[in-house]
């Protein structure tokens, strides 16, 4: 299973829509309920799912979902 | 400049047809500008034959005066048109935050018996999940959907390009019931606070005179529509003067939200803590490099407003923030900070003009100045609540002696500024939104392997409260970071994300007293790692 295919099943269980399609220009304006507070939901399935861990910092800077995308390769290669 | 003069009290016709009366038909009234930047106006004569097409259309469904009618849509164009067109035919019009889930929709939609909704397909879900529960619930209008009559889908589309621009408003009295907002107590359900067309005065004389809103104005209320500040200031106050209003359909982001006060040339912009204190965290760049000259004032409401927002905004954006304060109850602005009075950071400010709140002790004793105790506010105000919906024993318990019991609690000092000091219930205030503890602990209990649960608000820099999860598993179940997403997700889902518990703790035993009730004093103490007081009552 690819990066994209994991976190669009993670986007369908967090966002409770199972006809969401993620691609990378994606961004929180695109998917009903993404806001502030789901967000940390996501990073934290995220997380939990990757085994990973983001800085605050790299949070701040991703701003749509190839950027997500992105951001978690890098720690699995790291 | 504000008139109602012709005797029809119709929020949805002083806020459109009479403002074309008034001779602004060909002025803005709406710049709707997407997530993506793509602006469009719409004038009052817009807005007026829009939401004459959507009462037509209503009415053509069989929607009728008393009837209740809920919008469940993001901030949208849509959206703005159908609460004017159902307030129009007199029917009531709920508003539904879009990031509600199941749980919280059956509560609202069911308790009121709602006959319709106007909602788009990737919200609709929810809705259908729990159709089968609401068998008032006649009509659905998809604003992106088609007819489908086997389930009693609409679409919006046919029936707005099928329906007349024309639509008389019948004479409407103060006291014909207007909007419904459901609020969290600390016990039970959400109650559906009913508010009357009346309730325009209130909202007219606070958005003149608090907001100070002119003509010439262009404002910018970020409020979602599916609360009270999102309709009174964020629809009716502003139309019902004539005045321009930006509505933004992306989500809080930095840049943009500067880049829209700079290149809107907004005026008057109205937030709300939690966005202010998200905007003190990002790069001074942002904002120093931002021109905000046309901008004259900065109001927020919501929960109370730290000292140290106002002092950035005085040092970042070079402007005072007046912290408002008023309930889904009270309907308008009560109790405020504005321009001419001097703002006493943390303070709620003044009374409004012809609003008298006084704090009482528990017997309803007024108490001196400097002494906290219960916020409450002489009746009779044009805006207030005329009821919780099918609760009438609720309603009649925050009213005693002629005041209102706000649930509040503050104190005013010796110059007759107010101060919050916190709630007197248990209920959550996290980034300005009311939650039950109860409903979270409802929606908790759904997961299988929580046993019981309790849960209480904690001091959040950001939230100013945040949602803290006490949560007991079932025997041969441990705690793990996969059961805390499923458990997070849940909440999520079933009820909304604002209901989500930020932290969950799980632990043995819940406390509760010997009748069983959960005593989250107890855990809050507990949490806070203060005394927990007298804990004679408690059985575990």
């Amino acid at each position: 299973m690819t990066t994209i295919d994991k976190l669009n099943d993670i986007f369908r269980m967090v966002f409770d829509d199972d006809t969401i399609q993620i691609h990378s220009g994606m961004t929180a304006n695109d998917v009903d309920g993404w806001d502030s507070l789901s967000h940390v939901n996501l990073i934290t399935t995220i997380e939990a799912t990757f085994n990973i861990r983001f800085t605050q910092k790299e949070l701040l800077t991703q701003r749509n979902v190839g950027e997500l995308i992105a951001g978690i390769d890098r720690k699995l290669t790291a | 400049m504000n008139s109602t003069s012709n005797d029809n009290d119709n929020i949805g016709y002083v806020c459109s047809a009479l403002q074309c009366e008034r001779g602004l038909g060909k002025k803005t009234a709406m710049r709707w500008i997407d997530a993506h930047g793509v602006k469009t106006n719409y004038n009052f004569s817009d807005l007026e034959n829009q939401s004459n097409r959507f009462s037509n259309a209503i009415s053509s469904l069989g929607i009728d005066a008393g009837n209740v009618v809920f919008t469940f849509l993001p901030k949208m164009p849509e959206q703005f048109f159908a609460f004017l067109g159902i307030l129009k035919t007199r029917a009531v019009c709920g508003t539904l935050f879009s990031n509600f889930g199941e749980d919280a929709l059956l509560d609202r939609l069911g308790d009121s018996g709602a006959v319709g909704i106007i909602t788009r397909k990737s919200l609709y879900k929810k809705v259908s999940r729990i159709r089968d529960k609401l068998p008032a619930l006649k009509h659905v209008i998809l604003v992106d959907g088609d007819d489908d009559p086997a389930t009693g889908v609409i679409s919006y589309s046919r029936i707005m390009a099928e329906a007349s621009s024309e639509y008389q408003v019948l004479p409407t009295s103060p006291d014909t019931p207007s909007v419904l907002h459901y609020t969290s107590g600390s016990t039970g359900k959400p109650k559906g606070v009913l508010h009357r067309h009346g309730s325009l005065a209130s909202q007219m004389a606070t958005t003149q005179d608090v907001l100070g809103l002119k003509e010439d104005d262009i404002y910018w209320c970020t409020a979602d529509q599916g609360w009270v500040t999102g309709t009174s200031y964020g629809i009716i106050g502003p139309w019902s003067l004539g005045v321009t209003q930006v509505h933004y359909g992306g989500g809080y982001d930095a840049q943009r939200w500067m880049d829209l006060l700079a290149q809107e040339k907004i005026t008057v912009w109205y937030s709300a803590p939690t966005a202010l204190r998200m905007l003190m965290r990002e790069e001074e760049t942002i904002f120093t490099s931002a021109d905000l000259s046309s901008l004259r004032s900065i109001y927020s409401v919501g929960e109370p407003l730290n000292p140290e927002v106002i002092s950035w905004s005085r040092r970042v954006l070079k402007h005072d923030i007046y912290d408002t304060w008023f309930q889904t109850e009270t309907g308008a602005i009560m109790i405020t900070n504005r321009p001419g009075l001097e703002i006493r950071p943390g303070s709620m400010g003044k009374p409004f003009e012809g609003i008298e709140p006084a704090i009482l002790a528990d017997d309803g004793t007024p108490l001196p100045d400097g002494e906290q105790g219960n916020l409450c506010v002489k009746t009779g105000w044009p805006s207030m609540f005329i009821t919780y919906l099918n609760n009438e024993s609720a309603y009649s318990s925050k009213f005693r002696n002629g005041w209102y019991y706000t649930g509040d609690t503050a104190r005013r000092d010796d110059d007759g500024y107010y101060w919050f000091m916190g709630r007197s219930d248990d209920v959550i205030n996290t980034a300005g939104h009311l939650i039950s503890p109860f409903e979270v602990e409802s929606a908790l209990l759904e997961v299988a392997e929580v046993a019981e649960s309790g849960v209480i608000g904690a001091p959040d820099e950001l939230l100013f409260e945040k949602v803290v999860a006490f949560v007991n598993l079932h025997e041969g179940h441990q705690p793990t970071k996969e059961l805390e997403i499923k458990i997070r997700l849940h909440v999520s889902n079933r009820a909304s994300s604002i209901a989500t518990p930020q932290e969950i703790i799980f632990c043995d035993s819940i406390p509760k007293n010997k009748s069983g009730k959960i005593m989250r004093r107890v855990l809050k103490a507990r949490y806070l790692g203060e005394d927990p007081g007298d804990i004679s009552t408690l059985e575990i």
